[in-house]
């Protein structure tokens, strides 16, 4: 039988709904938490909830075939289809409930992508998803790379880290020159019809992705959340520090933690000034191992400008009429 | 109400229906669920129909606009996964993009119907009808079958339903049409009652497949080594299933709306005592038949054998209807660059089929009507006379691309 | 028919050695590939021929996931030994499995619905487990299943070397591995072609490392039937048709875990948890992303060692100095739950806890590569105020 949905903030951590509905038994690396993303939404969202994973750690670690972490309904979807998973589930279910075929109820449809198939292969979809009407939820996992296929840059690895597409080499030290792109403010700016958009970390400040959740989920529409997910393989740390990064991302600002809720933008987290400096961020992870101190400078000085100049800070690179881009 | 061979049957109304518009009106009579739609032509026809029948109210169905044809298929893919009955379509480039959706929605033993409105692949563009793009599907567990007449869309549209969903099925399947020829003409077309169509049409059930949170399930998990084999296995093993489904569903359509159908697989034109066979499919029957029946006026025992369902491809039955004949014309309308004897698909297919024949019919190969280029009565009579000097000259496999100006 | 399974008698199988390694993906994935690789060098230098290969099906490795590499060598051609040994996802049996972490010969599973496999599965009759490890033989077959025919243990003394995917910092132990194999087969590969090929591939500076290996190796023979009797079971693939077409599988039941996939092998240290010292913060529970704890009534956290991966996450968010500490595997018989024991004898269980504590803490510096961290705690640290 359909249980009602309340989705009540959590107030504290005691108030943590106990249950797991993505459960033990998952190769993911330790201390993955891209894991504790996949935990931690589905907290929030309860048993009436499908969910939908595209290609990635999260589909080809998670499930082994004749097992299963998820304790809700979950189906794999490709690489770049994420949004189009959303739609699809929430346009089945609507168009079932709507001529009487199955149950008029809530049910939550949570497709969550990777950085590499969401904000680069799949954005289209994810613009198109957004646009409708419908009641869904995409989560936007970012650990910063295509993690699953051993670590390549994609559009959302910080500028300068190594992967296996960007190695410091002789000749090149640095290769990964893009910067990371701004995914939720870019989604927000061009979607009038997206009810909520969050950026947020799994670990820090605790409990705010699950209310984040809780919020998209309750938007009455399309929402979408991006997660910063500090990746113990890819950004080459110990697994115990997950918690750590996660909230050194959010204390030097080169991760902003926002909400945007019915078109109203609000900074969620604000770090204490002065910020922590992003050197003592990258420095504890090994794939900026060989970034000089002319780097860091260029990094802080970006996410400086970020925080001192942009309209919003970190998420409308507006001032007086221009749009911020580097000199 | 009229009187079919002592049963009762339903008027059936008449209307002038291009092929696309005749798949559209099957989609509304089956109560399809949810539609993606993406332009592209010619199938895109078929969207502009649905559309125009939600719009006036004539069914519901949740009517996607995708962002492309790659999440086209995912959209209803998905839909089909929660328990939706889902409609999509596209042709030409626009499958290839969607290929990777196409690919695993026949992986997932999700019965999606697609229409197919055959086109030229890119580069250079070109609207005109070919069969490569639908037949990339070949390989992958899509059900694919060809429709040479607006009413025969309307019947394979249904069919298609009835099959895919068949719990003993549940593969996809794709409708191929002539783009322009078919797609785009328009012919009068018997449209069947919503009440008989749901005589033939059950619900569609996925059963404890279905992706809801009454049945929590975990779909396509990732496999190692250990598994592939044993799940294509399953899949080769269920498309063997599908011929006794197709046969029955033909043999109800016919007691449901008591039209009849012929048989389901291939269409057999003056075939009896023919000597020369001349094969193809979609609209080239057409032209076809009006060479056959011209020589045959003349006393040449010719006839044409139109295959509909390519897959699950009718081995036995091909056996045996070509068999009987000393020489065959196959004519694709496709090509396969550097296949076997540099030929067609459907010829290398037929030639594989007849490989255990006793009497080895000798086999001309004719690759035509490429890009959307006509293929007239005067072509077809000149495929069919050079298949007969092939047999006089013990020339077996020969190809020849015919109506390239030379 | 017939003619061909006589044939198939008769054939003798080739004579080809192979090695494999097990390690913790990731951490030790470059150390694996240096020892096979410096291995096939080696065999080269002796004019035999040999080539190296990571099991395919452990990609993409996990970090902690036990993964394997394989060196095989062979006094053949390099076609027939690739005829023979070329295409295989891993050898049928090796003449030595070396395991570069110790707490591996717990056992290991690559792979849900795999099973939890002894560490000795591919040792061949003569052939030899060799071990990194502070233990001895005898204490290391404490964990190993029993087999029907002799075999030996092998232990280089060492601790586990990680490091991370950029950066990696050596301490030799792949010297010491190859040092210690020359001893033990020296049909696979000798001390004196490891002299030529180490300093040019592995570095200079370790040829004293791999002398050291080959001294200090301790080599124990085991008879059949010394072991443990093997506790779990390896899951039966079903044929084709026994299992439902469509690739769906049955959601884990509301409040259970993913019976078919227990990730214990991941881990090479284990939290140990002294409940008394607990004041019942939720962190630890809300921090572990593999979803071990289970609350307790009492407001502790039970921890469900059949799952825990080990990375140490809970005792880093645990505020109470010494009340969450993570300590080598090796110590650990079984994976009862703690809570319970502590429920039916809680000073017996803060003894226990204390004691497998001891009084050294392991750690690690955020970037793995850069070494481990040993230093000693003050006693009472732990205990409320
Ligand atoms: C169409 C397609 N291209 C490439 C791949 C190979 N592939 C599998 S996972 C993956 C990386 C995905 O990266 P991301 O979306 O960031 O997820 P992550 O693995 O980091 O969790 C790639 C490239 C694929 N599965 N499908
Ligand atoms: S590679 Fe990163 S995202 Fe993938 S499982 Fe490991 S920690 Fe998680
Ligand atoms: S070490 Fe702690 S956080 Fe990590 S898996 Fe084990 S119980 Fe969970
Ligand atoms: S983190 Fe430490 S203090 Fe908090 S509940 Fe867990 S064991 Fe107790
Ligand atoms: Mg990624």
């Amino acid at each position: 039988m359909a249980e009602e949905i309340v989705f009540e903030k959590i107030k504290g951590i005691h108030k943590v709904p106990r249950e797991e509905f993505y459960s033990s038994g998952h190769r993911t690396c330790e201390g993955c938490e891209s894991a504790m993303v996949m935990r931690m939404f589905s907290k929030a969202s309860g048993p009436r909830t499908i969910a939908l994973g595209t290609t990635g750690c999260m589909y080809v670690a998670n499930t082994a075939y004749m097992t299963t972490p998820w304790v809700i309904p979950w189906m794999h979807t490709q690489l770049g289809a994420g949004g189009s998973a959303a739609l699809g589930t929430s346009a089945g279910l609507r168009a079932l409930m709507k001529k009487g075929k199955i149950p008029e109820e809530k049910i939550n449809t949570i497709a969550f992508c990777g950085d590499l198939g969401g904000a680069d292969m799949g954005l289209s979809a994810i613009s198109s998803a957004l646009q409708t009407d419908y009641d869904l939820l995409i989560i936007l996992y970012d650990n910063e790379s295509a993690a699953n296929t051993d670590i390549q840059a994609t559009g959302m690895t910080t500028w300068g880290a190594q992967t296996t597409f960007t190695p410091t080499g002789k000749v090149k030290r640095i290769m990964q020159t893009r910067w990371k792109k701004n995914v939720a403010g870019m989604l927000a700016a061009g979607h009038p019809n997206v009810k909520y958009i969050a950026t947020a970390i799994a670990s820090f400040p605790p409990i705010d992705l699950l209310n984040k959740v809780r919020k998209a989920l309750s938007a009455g529409g399309p929402a979408f959340i991006h997660t910063l997910d500090p990746c113990p393989k890819g950004w080459d740390y110990h697994p115990r520090y997950s918690d750590k990064l996660g909230e050194l991302a959010a204390r030097s600002g080169i991760f902003p933690l926002y909400e945007i809720d019915h078109g109203t933008a609000k900074l969620t987290y604000n770090p204490p000034k002065p910020r922590v400096p992003v050197k003592e961020y990258l420095e504890k992870q090994g794939r900026f191992a060989h970034l000089k101190d002319e780097d860091f400078q260029y990094i802080q000085q970006r996410v400086d400008s970020m925080w001192e100049d942009w309209e919003i800070p970190g998420i409308i690179p507006v001032r007086n009429g221009t749009i911020r881009s580097e000199k | 109400m009229t009187v079919v061979e002592g049963k009762l049957v339903e008027s059936q109304k008449e209307e002038l229906l291009t092929g696309c518009e005749a798949v559209a009106h099957a989609v509304m009579l089956a109560d399809v669920d949810v539609i993606s739609a993406y332009p592209i032509r010619p199938y895109t026809e078929v969207m502009d129909a649905v559309s125009k029948l939600i719009a006036d109210g004539k069914f519901f169905a949740e009517y996607i606009i995708a962002d492309g044809e790659h999440s086209q298929f995912e959209i209803v893919k998905h839909a089909s996964a929660v328990g939706a009955r889902v409609f999509v379509g596209s042709s030409g480039t626009g499958w290839m993009y969607a290929m990777e959706a196409i690919a695993v929605t026949a992986s997932d033993r999700l019965p999606v119907v697609a229409l197919v409105g055959n086109r030229a692949l890119d580069d250079p563009g070109a609207f005109g009808v070919e069969h490569n793009d639908a037949l990339t599907v070949r390989d992958l567990g899509w059900l694919l079958v060809w429709a040479s007449t607006a009413q025969e869309s309307l019947d394979t549209t249904l069919i298609a339903y009835r099959v895919a969903e068949d719990p003993k099925v549940m593969f996809p399947t794709a409708l191929a049409m002539d783009g322009g020829f078919l797609t785009h003409s328009q012919h009068m077309v018997r449209i069947p009652s919503q009440s008989l169509v749901r005589k033939f049409l059950p619900a569609y059930n996925l059963g404890d497949r279905r992706l809801h949170p009454d049945n929590p399930i975990s779909i396509a998990p990732q496999v190692n080594e250990d598994w592939v084999m044993e799940i294509r296995m399953q899949n080769a093993e269920a498309t063997k299933r599908v011929p006794a489904v197709i046969d029955k569903a033909y043999r109800e359509f016919e007691d449901v709306f008591g039209r009849e159908l012929g048989n389901p697989w291939l269409e057999e034109y003056m075939m009896e005592d023919a000597e020369l066979a001349i094969v193809g499919m979609g609209t080239l029957a057409m032209p076809a038949k009006a060479a056959v029946k011209r020589l045959r006026s003349r006393g040449t025992k010719v006839g044409l054998v139109r295959p509909k369902w390519f897959r699950p491809f009718p081995t036995e039955l091909m056996q045996k209807v070509l068999s009987r004949v000393s020489a065959i014309g196959v004519v694709d309308r496709d090509f396969s660059y550097g296949s076997p004897y540099y030929g067609g698909v459907l010829f290398n297919e037929i030639r594989s089929t007849l490989y255990s024949s006793k009497n080895h019919p000798t086999i001309a190969n004719f690759i035509a009507g490429l890009g959307g280029r006509e293929i007239s009565i005067a072509d077809m009579i000149k495929m069919i006379q050079l298949t007969y000097e092939a047999e006089e000259e013990g020339k077996d496999g020969q190809v020849k691309w015919m109506g390239v100006r030379e | 028919m017939g003619k061909i399974s006589t044939l198939l008698d008769e054939v003798a199988e080739a004579d080809i050695k192979n090695v494999e390694v097990n390690y913790r993906g990731i951490f030790q994935k470059t150390l694996a590939r240096k020892i096979c690789k410096t291995l096939v060098y080696a065999a080269k230098e002796e004019e035999r021929t040999g080539f190296s290969y990571g099991r395919y099906s452990d990609a993409p490795e996990r970090n902690g996931v036990p993964c394997k590499y394989f060196a095989v060598v062979a006094e053949m051609s390099e076609e027939d030994l690739e005829a023979e040994a070329g295409a295989k996802i891993e050898p049928n049996d090796v003449n030595v499995s070396i395991v570069v972490d110790d707490t591996m010969v717990k056992g290991v599973e690559p792979w849900g619905f795999s099973g939890i496999r002894p560490i000795n599965e591919k040792v061949k009759l003569g052939g030899t487990l060799l071990v990194v490890s502070e233990r001895s033989p005898l204490e290391l077959l404490k964990n190993v299943a029993k087999k029907d025919f002799p075999y030996k243990i092998a232990v280089v003394p060492g601790k586990h070397s990680f490091s991370g995917l950029w950066v990696y910092k050596d301490d030799f132990t792949d010297a010491r591995v190859l040092g210690a194999l020359a001893r033990i087969e020296p049909d696979i590969v000798g001390l004196e072609a490891l002299r030529k090929v180490v300093p040019e591939k592995l570095g200079a500076e370790k040829i004293d490392a791999l002398n050291d290996g080959y001294k200090s190796v301790i080599i124990k023979s085991i008879a059949p039937g010394e072991g443990i009797d093997w506790p779990y079971s390896i899951p039966t693939l079903p044929k084709w048709h026994e299992f439902k077409e469509g690739i769906v599988v049955k959601s884990v039941a509301r409040g259970g875990r993913n019976e078919d996939y227990k990730r214990f092998t991941t881990r090479t240290m284990r939290p140990v948890i002294r409940f008394d010292t607990c004041i019942k913060c939720d962190l630890c529970w809300y921090a572990c992303p593999d979803e071990c704890f289970d609350p307790t009534p009492d407001g502790l956290f039970d921890v469900n060692y059949n799952y825990c991966v080990g990375c140490g996450r809970c005792a880093e968010v645990c505020p109470v100095p010494n009340t969450i500490v993570m300590v080598d595997e090796l110590k650990f018989e079984n994976n009862d739950s703690p809570y319970h024991e502590y429920k039916k004898d809680k000073e017996a269980y803060i003894e226990w806890a204390d004691q497998k504590m001891g009084e050294k803490r392991v750690n690690y510096p955020f970037v793995t590569g850069t070494g481990l961290i040993e230093e000693n705690v003050k006693k009472n640290d732990g205990e409320k105020g």
